[in-house]
């Protein structure tokens, strides 16, 4: 029983569309665009068997795109009732043949081929694609359900039909066989719980008169037949339309086809189980009918016998911007391209560009991590050349500092901090990672150097990176997490439920680990030394437990690795981890690179990269990945396309239509400094420095900048309520830029910020000793905290307030307070608060 | 630019004017349509101009999870694997056991009800149940419900200088999920976030980190920088889109008024208790912030959530796993129960004798129930099937058991009760219509609990 595959050749497609475009071209009236055109999903198909159905959405084309289902005003008709049937959307077969449908709204019409055969057949459910998908989509087997590790009420199913043997065991060995009654399929537990016959806990799943009851009991009545290792098995889902333009309101019914290995395609909507992706763009029902709720992009993720596909939905924002405005938009690097395509699609226009001052500040606070001195300032800003910001740019990848913030981000992923190394290791592996930082290391370079590291822990950094983590399954999971984006923790205990992760692929990866040891224990991080020898060892393995054996050593999805070859093995996982085909590292580094800059990543949260939490922009994504794979991971260069671009220098005002994008870059989104930038920014207006002290309570070199530490534990009220990371997890989500009333209250009635205005040294000091007058303190106040000039009226404004004061010469003690007030209202204004 | 100020009279904006609690720029600025900014004026006029309800709640959530058959759901017919060490004792209502390590919550049985068939069905880790009993949802699709404090914030404001949801004495950390607890506003927007207190109010020298300013900085230049401030930020149009800047200067709002409101200082300044009264709470955490609670609802708070333990890993809380670094049934008798019972025995006592308790609900949740089996380790695991909440206060009638589990604790038995409901029952005791709904993303109604669910009637019937 082969059946054909019959599915929309491109020829048939254009075929089609021809048909309706032409239909339409000599139907249509003065109302209608002659772009438009109709199309039927799934596109042409076979019913082989009594049992086929498939669901139809007739679909708007507007040239190449998707734009909407049409459902109430579209008639659908089948040109041979006797051949097949349409009912509800539904194609039903009746009688072998061949037939078309046919679909009509106003003057537009389009058509599918339909091929009915095998009606004489008798059907018989499979436990392995019809039984199973019962059990996924009633939700029997769901973690909350039976699916549990120790099931429910004594009846357990593995989690999402992950063991079908297993579960063929369960439903037909166990409970004295009560679970299925052959003879009297009705009364099998299996139907009596769900269907609430007899009390169930779960409730009612279904109904007796649904399909899924009628699944269940022709099954147990043709003698419950297992799974075979004949059986077609599944390979792939298709969901229709895969991408497509909503309206606000819209509804969109999905439809999913399931291809199997033996070319057999079948129509899977009513088993799929739907999710919507981002909720404040759509929401999608049971039955995988999609609710457009918001402007946006947003998707749905499809999922069938442990398969998932996406469905991507884009709203555009209302309003209407004329196309001149995206043609004339400023291109600089490849990025604009891809970003205004994305901007014109969505119906956002794009903010102006910044000021030099603007750009100035933000430039400097993103690539290096502090703000430009007065001099620098006024340099920048008074210089006339064309070229002055590209020139900036490569001025600011060029300085010392550099190295500083990045060793200190990169400090961040890795989780140096003395809460979990003693000081000889964290100045180890600080020190290597500013050596690899300074030298502009590949970033690829620098990841294999640390997952294939040897040696002590007081002379080789990265062989720290073995000491934070001793066991394999955390080597494992700090691996996939900050170096490709993916949570794979759950696939521990089981298969991961959102993801394709299995628990096989997770021992695997995990097995690659398991021969790391070290010499010496090194204490733990409270005493001792912290040395340790790491080394890898020729034999030894990790046992899955779930089968008490271990899984060839193999990354994720990539090659296994023979058991008994004795190299190191993360040696051949580090091959695959940096190689450019790996279709997660270079998308991991891109996002993390790209949020630096613009506040929020293609993807959010920045490390999870999973397929179901697509890109904002996935063409610019694939596209700056490729460039930093083009450019053999040199972040730098990646760091100049960025800054150089037109979009990263665009205004953070917004223009009327983009004041609600909080994805798409069409203005800079405003954000707090960082905490350690924060607290330099405010050491460097003040002129006065902050002291920091290490774990031995011994103060670091005067003037060290919190970006300078090589260490998080440092103790630091300030860094720890403006959010400093704990270095305690790999998690993005450690660090908080976001505002919160203890850092108020610190601003206002704080040591730290008071402690600066108060000291004895510092430009306050010096405009004092100075007798500056309030025009030229104003001036450098506003050059020194916010990098620019004030307006004539700022500085009236605030020269008018300073003004009698300072021409006093009796009081000293109200000169002074005054000074400090004005320093602090500065200081705690937006504007030296945020980057914009 | 539009500002509405508490006294529901707008303001144009020329000249400088305290900006009151909640200021409103471009309509799509914040993406609120004219009927929500009209619902807001509304609300913001309503909470001025009517007399308020007065009522208030005290959330004490036990993270970590209590052994219910160690505690409030005793089953001493049970075999000794499951019944555990601990004998009942009979308390001030006959409907009522306990087991022996709660003498003063047995005291006062005749103010609390126990619900003991509380059930869910996510996941057995710490923070779904987070999520579950202080939001009633679990958060999925990216939404983040809001904590029943926050969403209260949202719908009535503030009824004093202080902000209407504090949290002692920080908000949940590390439990092992990596997931959110839902002690914040979630999709409601930083704005209505709860103030966590930071401090332990049971150290000496207590007081609330910069709640004040340095003595050098009195009134009057505390004045002085706020005008500054106002001159120097000009009203930058590249900040009106940004939800952070616009937090941030609703926080500098929320700041100054806490600070400058005698009222506001008082609540938090404990060295004002008798000694003797901060005794009878106990000198620790736990027992400060109780008092603290009481102290803050007086002083016109909303809402105060209690979290008894704020991590599982660095203290001994209930999560009583028995093998380290979790401590066992023992454990839990020696270290946990007694300053937990003598805390909340102190509380109740105090809310009644002052007449607070009437609207006053004061519940106390916890994620999950813990298995009838005794482990190896002489502890118990995470259970969600059963476990046990109890009411006080806010119109609950005391002395009173709703629904029951099985003879081992290990099922509801009759009247099962899940999270959604827990939170119903908050919202009714706090006067909150339930059908009322929130803002949610992208501007839809969200009610405040899903459609059917209902407060535990059986807690309030007469």
């Amino acid at each position: 029983m082969t059946n054909q595959r019959y599915f929309a050749t491109p020829a048939l497609v254009l075929a089609v569309m021809l048909a309706a475009v032409s239909g339409a071209v000599a139907e249509s009236g003065p109302a209608e665009s002659s772009d438009e055109s109709l199309r039927i999903l799934p596109g042409d198909f076979a019913l082989t068997h009594p049992e086929s159905r498939q669901r139809i959405v007739v679909e708007k084309l507007r040239g190449e795109q998707f734009v909407g289902e049409v459902r109430d005003e579209c008639q659908l008709q089948s040109s041979d009732e006797s051949v097949v049937k349409i009912a509800s959307g539904v194609a039903i077969p009746v009688g072998n043949g061949r037939a078309t449908i046919s679909a009509r709204e106003g003057q537009r019409k389009a058509s599918v081929a339909v091929s009915v055969s095998g009606q004489e057949n008798e059907h018989v459910w499979s436990f392995r694609n019809h039984v199973e998908s019962v059990l996924s989509k009633c939700g029997c087997n769901s973690g909350a359900c039976h699916g549990a590790r120790a099931g429910k009420n004594g009846f357990r199913l593995t989690l999402f039909g992950f063991d079908l043997d297993a579960d063929y065991s369960y439903l037909t060995r166990q409970a004295i066989g009560r679970r299925i009654v052959p003879a009297d399929p009705g009364r099998s537990l299996l139907l009596t719980k769900p269907t609430g016959t007899i009390p169930h806990k779960g409730g009612i799943r279904f109904e007796p008169d649904s399909l899924e009851y009628r699944v269940l009991a022709e099954w147990i009545a043709a003698g419950a037949p297992g799974p075979r290792p004949d059986d077609r098995v599944i390979e792939r889902l298709e969901v229709f339309p895969k991408y497509s333009q909503q309206q606000l309101g819209g509804r969109q019914q999905l439809l999913v086809q399931a291809h199997f290995s033996d070319g057999y395609v079948e129509d899977v909507t009513r088993w799929a189980k739907y999710t919507t992706v981002n909720s404040s763009v759509a929401s999608v029902s049971d039955s995988g009918e999609v609710q457009i709720a918001g402007s946006g992009e947003g998707g749905a993720k499809v999922w069938y016998l442990n398969l998932s596909e996406l469905a991507f939905l884009s709203v555009p924002y209302p309003g209407m911007v004329a196309p001149e405005v995206y043609a004339q938009a400023d291109r600089r690097t490849f990025i604009d391209e891809h970003l205004l395509r994305k901007l014109q699609s969505l119906n956002l226009p794009p903010a102006a560009r910044a000021d030099d001052a603007t750009f100035l500040r933000r430039a400097f606070l993103d690539t290096v991590g502090i703000l430009p001195t007065v001099d620098e300032t006024v340099r920048f800003l008074c210089d006339n050349d064309a070229d002055k910001r590209e020139r900036l740019v490569e001025s600011l990848l060029a300085r010392p500092e550099f190295v500083d913030y990045w060793a200190y981000r990169w400090s961040d992923l890795l989780l140096i901090t003395g809460d979990h190394l003693r000081p000889k290791a964290v100045e180890t592996y600080y020190q290597w990672l500013r050596t690899k930082v300074a030298a502009n290391t590949p970033w690829d370079q620098l990841v294999r150097e640390i997952i294939t590291a040897s040696g002590s822990t007081h002379e080789y950094g990265p062989a720290n990176f073995f000491a934070l983590h001793q066991d394999p399954e955390t080597m494992a999971e700090t691996t996939a997490q900050a170096f490709l984006g993916l949570s794979i923790n759950c696939a521990r205990c089981h298969n991961h439920p959102l993801e394709k992760w299995t628990n096989d692929q997770y021992y695997g990866f995990a097995n690659l680990f398991s021969r790391v040891r070290s010499k010496g224990w090194g204490g733990d991080y409270r005493s001792g030394d912290g040395l340790r020898v790491v080394f890898s060892d020729t034999q030894g393995e990790l046992l899955q437990p779930s089968k008490g054996k271990p899984q060839p050593p193999r990354p994720l999805d990539g090659q296994p690795i023979p058991f008994e070859r004795t190299t190191d093995r993360r040696i051949e996982l580090a091959d695959w981890l940096t190689s450019s085909a790996n279709p997660y590292f270079a998308r991991s580094i891109t996002n993390r690179i790209w949020a630096n800059f613009f506040g929020v990543g293609l993807v959010e949260k920045v490390d999870d990269m999973r397929i179901t939490n697509p890109a904002s922009n996935e063409s610019l994504l694939a596209a700056a990945s490729q460039f930093l794979v083009d450019h053999q991971f040199d972040l730098k260069e990646l760091m100049r396309a960025i800054l150089n671009s037109a979009a990263y220098q665009r205004s953070s005002e917004s223009v009327p239509g983009n004041a609600s994008d909080d994805r798409f870059y069409s203005r800079y989104y405003p954000r707090r400094l960082k905490a350690e930038i924060l607290l330099d920014a405010m050491s460097a207006a003040t002129g006065v420095p902050t002291e920091f002290k290490n774990a031995e309570n011994k103060p670091y070199a005067a003037e060290t900048r919190a970006l300078q530490l090589p260490d998080a534990s440092v103790d630091s009220y300030f860094l720890k309520t403006f959010g400093r990371p704990e270095r305690l997890i790999t998690c993005d989500c450690e660090r908080s830029d976001e505002p919160s009333m203890p850092q108020v209250l610190h601003l206002l009635n704080g040591t730290t910020l008071n402690g600066k205005l108060q000291a004895s040294n510092g430009r306050i000091h010096t405009w004092l000793e100075s007798a500056a007058g309030p025009e030229s303190i104003v001036k450098e106040l506003y050059l020194a905290a916010l990098s620019r000039y004030p307006t004539p009226e700022e500085e009236l404004r605030l020269t008018s307030v300073l003004a009698g004061a300072l021409a006093d010469p009796a009081n000293a003690n109200e000169r002074r307070q005054l000074l400090e007030d004005l320093v602090w209202s500065v200081l705690s204004s937006r504007e030296f608060l945020f980057n914009h | 630019m539009l500002r509405i100020t508490d006294h529901g009279s707008a303001h144009t904006c020329d000249g400088i004017l305290r900006r009151d609690f909640l200021e409103i720029g471009s309509l799509s600025a914040i993406g609120l349509t004219l009927p929500q900014l009209l619902a807001a004026q509304a609300r913001a006029a309503e909470s001025s101009s009517q007399p308020d309800d007065g009522r208030s709640a005290i959330m004490i959530f036990n993270l970590g999870a209590p052994s219910q058959i160690d505690t409030f759901d005793p089953k001493p017919d049970a075999a000794a694997e499951i019944r555990g060490p601990f004998q009942p004792i009979t308390t001030r209502s006959a409907d009522i056991q306990l087991t022996e390590i709660l003498p003063h919550h047995a005291q006062h049985a005749d103010k609390f009800s126990l619900v003991r068939s509380c059930f869910h069905t996510a996941a057995a880790v710490h923070d779904t149940g987070h999520q579950m009993l202080q939001t009633g949802r679990l958060f999925t699709g990216g939404l983040n419900t809001p904590h029943v404090g926050c969403a209260l914030a949202y719908l009535k404001g503030r009824r004093s200088d202080l902000p209407p949801h504090v949290i002692l004495p920080e908000p949940m950390g590390r439990t092992g999920g990596n997931l959110p607890h839902g002690q914040d506003a979630g999709f409601l927007g930083k704005a209505f976030d709860p103030l966590a207190l930071m401090a332990d109010p049971s150290k000496p020298n207590f007081k609330v980190p910069d709640l004040l300013p340095p003595e050098q900085i009195g009134d009057v230049r505390l004045d002085r920088r706020r005008k500054l401030k106002s001159l120097v930020e000009e009203s930058m149009q590249r900040f009106e889109s940004s939800q952070n800047a616009k937090l941030l200067e609703s926080n500098f709002e929320t700041a100054y008024r806490i600070m400058t409101s005698p009222q506001a200082r008082d609540a938090f300044d404990l060295s004002k208790e008798p000694p003797a009264i901060r005794e009878k709470y106990g000198m620790n955490r736990f027992g400060q912030c109780c008092l603290l609670a009481r102290r803050l609802i007086e002083a016109g708070v909303r809402f105060v959530t209690i979290n008894t333990f704020i991590t599982v890993f660095d203290e001994i809380t209930w999560d009583i796993h028995g093998s380290k670094p979790f401590t066992s049934i023992e454990g839990m008798k020696n270290i946990v129960a007694p300053m937990y019972d003598q805390a909340y025995g102190a509380l109740l006592e105090e809310l009644h004798e002052r007449g607070m308790l009437q609207r006053t609900l004061v519940c106390n949740l916890a994620e999950f129930g813990r298995t009838p089996r005794v482990n190896p380790a002489g502890g118990r695991d995470h259970w969600p099937q059963c476990f046990t909440c109890y009411f006080a206060g806010g119109g609950v009638q005391g002395g009173r058991v709703i629904g029951r589990s099985d003879p081992i604790g290990g099922y509801p038995a009759e009247r099962p009760v899940e999270p959604s409901e827990v939170v119903a029952t908050i919202y009714h005791a706090l006067g909150i219509d339930l059908e009322t709904t929130l803002s949610g993303p992208a501007g839809r109604p969200f009610p405040v609990v899903d459609f059917g669910k209902h407060e535990i009637k059986e807690l309030f019937q007469a």
